[in-house]
């Protein structure tokens, strides 16, 4: 009797644990979590409970994989908790170990659809588009019918350049599935093809769609703020921060969406020190970048070249540890560095991923450098789409300057100041000067 | 000093990390998850308290927790909501119930969601609040032309909030019954936050116990649902309304007795083309074209629990979120009769699940069974296998207490034969995959055999959301051991 009981028990419990683990796998996947709710002090939880944030995403997922070492499955969710991390905290070490564990689960099984969109949008991470296209589009191979492989294939491809591609890409997309992450990048899409308005329903709308974490809700927000600021819509801008703050309290682009309404309201002060908060949590270029711009204008050039010095510093270190250059440290350069070293990096950005971004980074890289003529070239390439980004207009107006295009160079620095009037202070305050000199 | 701390901070990010930052290439979020439109469960099923009604409960955003603040659940205002009726079996839908939601903020200055003390939907001290307009559509299909005819059955009802807490709301009970109204037309609607009544032991699964007591049958397992609230929708409507002669069902033997239900969810579509932009355009947008098409398409939908869990491949799970119940059979037929889950129990375990040709599977979950649940006017068994819930509304609702095994443990009333809020469905779907229909009768289960919260004798049944991080879970009783079926 006991032992026909045992032998019952153990016959049922292993066919269940299968079931059970396949089940609580789809389970986890349709019913994931959706709040920012901090972290559970139960003891009674003494088993995962159906987590509640990323971070209890990623010990549930742990728990799996341990439990069930042989399925591919757990490790590209659990790799895709890890990308999500990256993006909640900036702790790039999150990327690492999101490889790895996508690593683990194509050994397990090299057919994994949901690993190899895990390994395409890290690869994309790491600017490398040829590879997050080649990745997006296998893995849309192995699952025909399914979105997610399409979000990194439109990526890769506004990144390369390929807009027609991308185009048809994004459109198969957001028909198959419009949610906050087809809405977003038709959005940005809509933005780079300079339809500001049409980009600002589509963020709208993906705004309103939501999403299964607060941060990638509060990025949605933020993005909405800053097409209301390009829209010159500042009240509107400022709501849509304190929104994505409300959605994420430790959203930095939220925070550095706020000194923008501060520079844009004359408080350079405020934005200082609102930037500065956010450079101690994160000292990005993006972000360290404009911070010294306004000690610059605010006359503190040495907390400036302090700043800049970071930049510096942090871009020797990555160049060491064999980072791939981007657009942000080719700008750098150009407007704080070397013009020629800005030259050299913005053509291998160029070379890598020819976008409307990359050669508007060489056309002033080239202008800086003191070849307007050839600047001026790649201006007229980056705005081909009929971009309304103000750099991009700035930055195509000093090229005709310096090249004597005294109409071309009068008719896109006004662009890009009534664009936008504060979109840069720095740069703001120099093409004033140079219209000023055209008169 | 501040600048040294910040050197060493990057010189160990980047040492430790060869990877590029700072990118300013947009990085947007790539998620699968789709909470404010992806439906999580769906109920059909005749209240005790409500004969000739049609009762249905659909769900959208689990694992809601009431101090997610400070932004609050809400259902999407740019998406539609919809419960399907097919009242003739092809799986088309015939009378489908739409909502569609619209949020204000009283004070766009704040971001608070209410301030303590709210009395009522009029108190502006409730800062945001969602109400929805509620339409009745009956859909028309002759020699390939699909007429809709649209009346709205209610306007503007409210939407019972988060539950932030007592402080706010200090009686959310009554405060959250002018959340229930009548319709034109007869029945009753009910939008907002409610306990999830869901149940099963999820958790233990990932710490590979997943029973934690004997065959599986024998209580103690972790109701890991439980504490946690969702979004639901419930609609209660004359079967009159729902019925393909629009008559009272006479008795369970009526040809028109039998409804399949499901819900679903529509968003917006956008077009990117420069060309040929749609002229019903609801908003005129930007010089070059990029237009706002006012179309609309499926991106989830939930009939028969576990389905697309269960029977749906990974792989097409973004197909049959946006196709229709009338193409399963040829779409995802083959899935259904030939179970994955049952070879796999088999191949390891041998509990002698039929592998092939689990007809019995297709006939209990999507073609109804014959002479209770299938829809009339097929011959015997033959009627298409459809993602519904189908319910006989002849089918008298259980006398006594509700057995949670539902039709396989002898009670006619519970799932499959449409689903009620008790209905067991993790048990059920266990026992009739290792083959409980064929006569291998395997007592399996998870241990957790009903929701942590009692339902309601009233409309709208579902218990009150859970207040607060109070959020323990479940554990169930020890009791002896259930024979398969539950009898």
């Amino acid at each position: 009797m006991t032992f026909r009981r045992r032998s019952t028990f153990l016959k049922l419990t292993v066919p269940l644990l299968v079931f059970a683990v396949v089940l609580g796998t789809l389970l986890l996947v349709n019913r994931a979590p959706d709040s920012s709710a901090g972290g559970r002090a139960d003891p009674r939880a003494d088993l995962g409970p159906p987590p509640r944030n990323t971070q209890e995403l990623i010990e549930s997922l742990q728990r799996r994989v341990r439990a069930e070492p042989g399925e591919a499955t757990g490790y590209a969710q659990l790799g895709d908790a890890y990308l999500q991390r990256t993006r909640e905290t900036g702790d790039f070490g999150f990327y690492v170990r999101a490889e790895r564990t996508f690593d683990e689960a194509l050994r397990r099984d090299a057919q994994n659809v949901e690993a190899t969109v895990g390994e395409g949008t890290l690869a994309l991470a790491r600017h490398d588009f040829r590879a997050g296209l080649r990745q997006g589009e296998r893995a849309l191979l192995l699952a025909p019918e399914t979105v997610r492989p399409y979000a990194v294939i439109v990526d890769a491809q506004v990144e390369l350049g390929r807009y027609a591609d991308a185009r048809r890409s994004l459109q198969e997309m957001v028909d198959r599935k419009p949610s906050l992450a087809s809405y977003s990048r038709v959005s940005y899409f809509r933005e780079l093809n300079g339809d500001l308005r049409g980009a600002t329903e589509a963020m709208r709308l993906a705004v309103s769609a939501g999403g299964g974490t607060p941060e990638n809700v509060a990025f949605v927000q933020t993005l909405f703020g800053d097409l209301r600021m390009n829209a010159g819509d500042v009240v509107g801008a400022r709501r849509a921060y304190g929104e994505a703050l409300a959605s994420d309290a430790g959203s930095l682009p939220a925070q550095a969406g706020l000194a923008r309404v501060d520079v844009a309201r004359g408080r350079l002060a405020a934005a200082e020190r609102r930037l500065r908060r956010v450079t101690e949590r994160l000292p990005l270029p993006i972000y360290v970048t404009p911070l010294a711009e306004i000690e610059l204008v605010r006359g503190q050039r040495a907390k400036a070249a302090g700043d800049l010095d970071l930049v510096r510093a942090q871009r020797r270190l990555l160049e060491a540890a064999g980072t791939r250059i981007d657009v942000d440290l080719a700008l750098f350069e150009a407007d704080h560095g070397s013009p020629r070293r800005a030259v050299r990096f913005a053509r291998q950005v160029f070379a890598a991923a020819p976008s409307v971004r990359s050669a508007d980074a060489l056309g002033w890289a080239l202008t800086r450098a003191g070849r307007p003529g050839e600047g001026l070239r790649y201006a007229r390439r980056a705005l081909r789409l009929g971009s309304v980004d103000p750099s991009f207009h700035y930055h195509a107006g000093m090229a005709a300057h310096d090249a004597g295009k005294a109409p071309m160079a009068g008719r896109e620095l006004r662009k890009a100041l009534s664009l936008n009037p504060s979109f840069s202070p720095f740069h703001a305050q120099r093409a004033r000067r140079a219209l000023r000199r055209l008169q | 000093m501040k600048k040294l701390s910040l050197l060493a901070a990057i010189a160990a990010a980047a040492i430790a990390v060869p990877l590029s930052i700072g990118s300013s290439h947009r990085e947007a979020p790539n998620i699968s998850l789709d909470p404010s439109a992806d439906n999580t469960d769906t109920y059909a099923f005749t209240a005790k308290n409500a004969p000739g009604a049609l009762t249905v409960v659909a769900n959208w955003q689990p694992n809601q927790v009431a101090n997610a603040g400070p932004n609050f659940y809400r259902f999407d205002d740019d998406a539609r909501y919809y419960v399907n009726i097919d009242n003739t079996g092809d799986g088309r839908v015939d009378v489908r119930y739409r909502w569609d939601f619209k949020t204000t903020v009283r004070n766009r200055n704040s971001f608070l969601y209410a301030l303590p003390g709210v009395k009522g939907f009029g108190d502006p001290k409730l800062n945001v609040i969602q109400r929805y307009n509620l339409q009745l559509e009956r859909i028309s299909r002759r020699g390939g032309r699909t007429t809709i005819r649209r009346s709205t059955i209610a306007t503007k009802v409210p939407v019972a909030p988060s539950n932030v807490g007592t402080k706010t709301f200090p009686n959310y009970n009554v405060f959250t019954a002018g959340a229930s109204r009548g319709l034109r037309g007869g029945g009753r609607t009910f939008a907002g936050q409610r306990d999830d009544p869901f149940f099963i032991d999820l958790g233990a699964t990932f710490d590979g116990i997943n029973i934690r007591k004997g065959t599986g049958n024998e209580g103690e397992g972790r109701e890991d649902i439980a504490g946690t609230n969702t979004s639901a929708i419930v609609l209660q409507v004359p079967e009159r309304q729902v019925t393909r002669n629009r008559r009272a069902v006479g008795s369970p033997k009526a040809g028109n007795s039998v409804v399949g239900v499901w819900a679903s969810t529509d968003r917006r579509k956008l077009q990117l083309s420069n060309g040929n932009f749609d002229t019903r355009s609801h908003s005129a947008v930007g010089r070059r074209g990029a237009r706002t098409a006012n179309r609309f398409v499926q991106v989830s939908r939930l009939g028969v629990p576990l389905v697309n869990e269960l029977v749906i491949p990974l792989g097409r799970k973004d197909q049959f979120n946006r196709t229709t119940p009338n193409e399963d059979a040829a779409r995802y037929g083959k899935f259904a009769i030939k179970p994955e889950l049952a070879a796999v129990l088999n191949a390891l375990f041998k509990v002698n699940a039929p592998e092939n040709n689990r007809t019995d599977i297709v006939q209990a979950l999507l073609q109804g069974l014959p002479g209770l649940n299938e829809h009339k006017g097929f011959a015997k068994g033959k009627a298409p296998a459809v993602d519904t819930l189908k319910l006989n509304l002849g089918t008298p609702p259980a006398a006594g207490a509700e057995n949670r095994f539902g039709v396989i443990g002898g009670d006619m009333a519970g799932f499959p034969n449409g689903r009620r809020l008790g209905d067991d469905v993790v048990d059920i779907e266990l026992q009739v995959v290792a083959g409980f229909l064929k006569g291998n009768k395997v007592p399996l289960g998870d241990g957790v055999d009903r929701n942590d919260k009692a339902f309601g004798d009233t409309f709208p049944y579902l218990a009150l959301p859970q207040p607060g991080n109070d959020a323990p879970g479940r554990t169930e009783e020890s009791h002896a051991p259930v024979p398969a079926g539950g009898s």
